[in-house]
């Protein structure tokens, strides 16, 4: 009798974890489970050494995800869609910079923010003109972005911070803390759950897979490639600008060279996530998962007094090994 | 009346004339056996069809009406769908997002209404096109075999109430049951009134299904004759011999 029992219990679990690793973004959620469970018992265990759970260090993660997590959503998106935007960084930085000196000269902030995601949302579409128009890799044309409007940020601004004061309600808005949580990161589980809908329960969305899964035979079936491309590029650049919104909040001020790097960490996230660099396949609950562990492994060296090297050296192997991974099973797909 | 017809069809590529006065019809509730060697123009003719491209003199009809296709769309909105070998689907989407590609079924906002493609997609793959190993409409179209690509594809067509299927070549990357299936498919869509062109150079499997052969060699038409005139080895003497 307990035979019986135990069989089905347990070809049911192996099921379940066939089940999940077959999800897009399944191997990724079990890590991801893996590394909050090790965490949450070491933090248990040994409260005084590794204090993972303290409300401290809780509070610095809800404030340091959405950042980069909404710059990940926007190159997320536009990567299913087929293309890279490696301007993001200085797109982030050049519109928090123009809503900080706009609202120094006197523009409230609920104006000024929107000037900065129009900007960020036209760049975005500045990228995909010349990408579609003379039929560039995105790449190329991003990589110009991303000096131009570095470069930009200093003949706007010079080589200056710039402070951002701006009216308590925003403040509020951005950065304050409702029922303890930060409000930074209540903005990006929500924008997570807009782009989850849209992506995956939206007519766009279908369109955006089906763009960067096989354009050629997107085009033939009636799906405006081109034009879903440019969607996906603006909202890059409008994610880009919304990040550049949260983090000028959080710190009230802007520095003109904050956003080095950061497409690349985006990237990262979303290659961790499972989303493929050939476009077509990924999911924001992985882009999610992607940013949730990049910050979660760098929270647990900094917990761990880890030189800060070795955070480099993590990432990069993540990366490589999460890429193993989604080739093989992109591999699969095309063999079978 | 015919379905669909060639009027005296010319097409030059530069000084290279692919088709020279070609015309022949396609009737209704028929399929049209389109044979020759490589190079006798089936290619372009399908494309000519399919609307990629344009006679250099001559037209096309359909029900009578002159029809000039400048795009792929023009000629599946007067009811014609090519399935190709490769044929035009999606492989990271599932086989009820891309039989509704481009024309999903939403709500007033535009989000997809998932539990009725996948009901339809379902139903349409369970009665209309009928191919061993698909049991759900989740899977997606990556995993499948290129019969079951193709009977997707077909799926599609027939959803969206296409009237005439070009195949091009569709047998000659299936499997023997494969290509069963896929001839027996044609002939019962022939049954729900939905002609064919199956464009081939295998003559047996033309004949199993064809009720009319239209035989092409250098660019024009050197034979069109109906099933009950002819026999296999005339046609591959044709074929062969023209």
């Amino acid at each position: 009798m307990t035979h019986d029992h135990a069989a089905p219990s347990r070809r049911s679990a192996a099921e379940w974890l066939h089940h999940l690793l077959s999800m897009p973004a399944g191997a990724i959620l079990l890590v991801f489970l893996l590394v909050q469970l090790a965490c949450i018992i070491a933090g248990l265990v040994i409260p005084d050494d590794f204090r993972y759970l303290s409300p401290q260090n809780l509070g610095i993660m809800m404030r340091s995800v959405p950042v980069l997590g909404c710059l990940a959503l926007g190159a997320g998106v536009l990567m299913i869609a087929g293309e890279f935007d490696l301007s993001i960084g200085s797109v982030y930085t050049l519109t928090a910079i123009i809503m900080a000196v706009l609202v120094g000269l006197g523009v409230d902030a609920f104006l000024a923010a929107p000037v900065g995601l129009a900007v960020g949302a036209a760049i975005g579409l500045i990228n995909g003109f010349f990408t579609l128009r003379f039929n560039l890799p995105s790449f190329i044309v991003t990589l110009g972005g991303l000096l131009f409007w570095r470069g930009a940020v200093l003949l706007i601004n010079g080589a200056v911070q710039v402070r951002f004061d701006p009216n308590p309600v925003f403040n509020a808005l951005f950065s304050g803390t409702i029922f303890g949580i930060n409000a930074a990161f209540i903005w990006f589980v929500a924008l997570c759950l807009v782009f989850w809908a849209m992506l995956h329960r939206h007519r766009l969305g279908n369109h955006i897979f089906a763009t960067g899964g096989n354009r050629a035979a997107a085009t033939a079936i009636g799906v405006n490639t081109g034009r879903i491309k440019m969607i996906a590029f603006a909202i890059a650049g409008f994610m880009a600008a919304f990040a550049g919104i949260l983090a000028t909040t959080r710190v009230g001020s802007v520095q003109p060279g904050q956003g080095a790097g950061l497409e690349l960490q985006a990237i990262a996230a979303c290659v961790i996530g499972g989303l493929s660099l050939r476009g077509g396949r990924g999911s924001i609950l992985g882009v999610f998962l992607g940013v949730m562990l990049i910050f979660t492994i760098t929270d647990v060296l900094l917990l761990l007094r880890a030189p800060g090297f070795y955070l480099d050296m993590f990432i990069a192997s993540l990366i490589v090994l999460a890429s193993i991974f989604n080739h093989s099973l992109d591999r699969r797909g095309a063999n079978t | 009346m015919s379905l669909l017809a060639l009027h005296n069809i010319t097409k030059s590529f530069g000084p290279l004339k692919a088709l020279t006065d070609l015309s022949f019809e396609v009737g209704h509730r028929e399929v049209v056996g389109l044979l020759g060697d490589n190079g006798a123009g089936k290619s372009t003719t399908v494309n000519m069809l399919s609307g990629i491209h344009r006679p250099s003199s001559g037209y096309i009809s359909v029900d009578g009406q002159r029809h000039d296709f400048t795009c792929r769309s023009d000629s599946a909105e007067a009811g014609i769908e090519t399935i190709y070998q490769n044929t035009a689907l999606v492989d990271c989407l599932s086989i009820s997002r891309n039989i509704f590609l481009g024309r999903e079924l939403t709500d007033r906002f535009g989000f997809l209404d998932l539990k009725k493609m996948r009901d339809i997609a379902m139903q349409v793959l369970e009665s209309a096109v009928h191919i061993s190993g698909i049991d759900s409409p989740d899977k997606l179209v990556g995993d499948l075999s290129g019969g079951q690509k193709q009977a997707v594809a077909i799926a599609r067509a027939v959803f969206f109430k296409r009237r005439v299927l070009l195949l091009d070549e569709p047998t000659s990357a299936l499997s023997v049951r494969e290509t069963e299936a896929l001839l027996n498919q044609v002939l019962k869509l022939k049954e729900e009134g939905v002609s064919s062109v199956l464009v081939t150079h295998n003559l047996y499997h033309a004949y199993q299904v064809c009720d009319r052969f239209v035989i092409m060699s250098h660019g024009t038409k050197v034979l069109d004759v109906s099933k009950a005139d002819t026999t296999i080895e005339q046609l591959t003497q044709h074929v062969v011999l023209t």
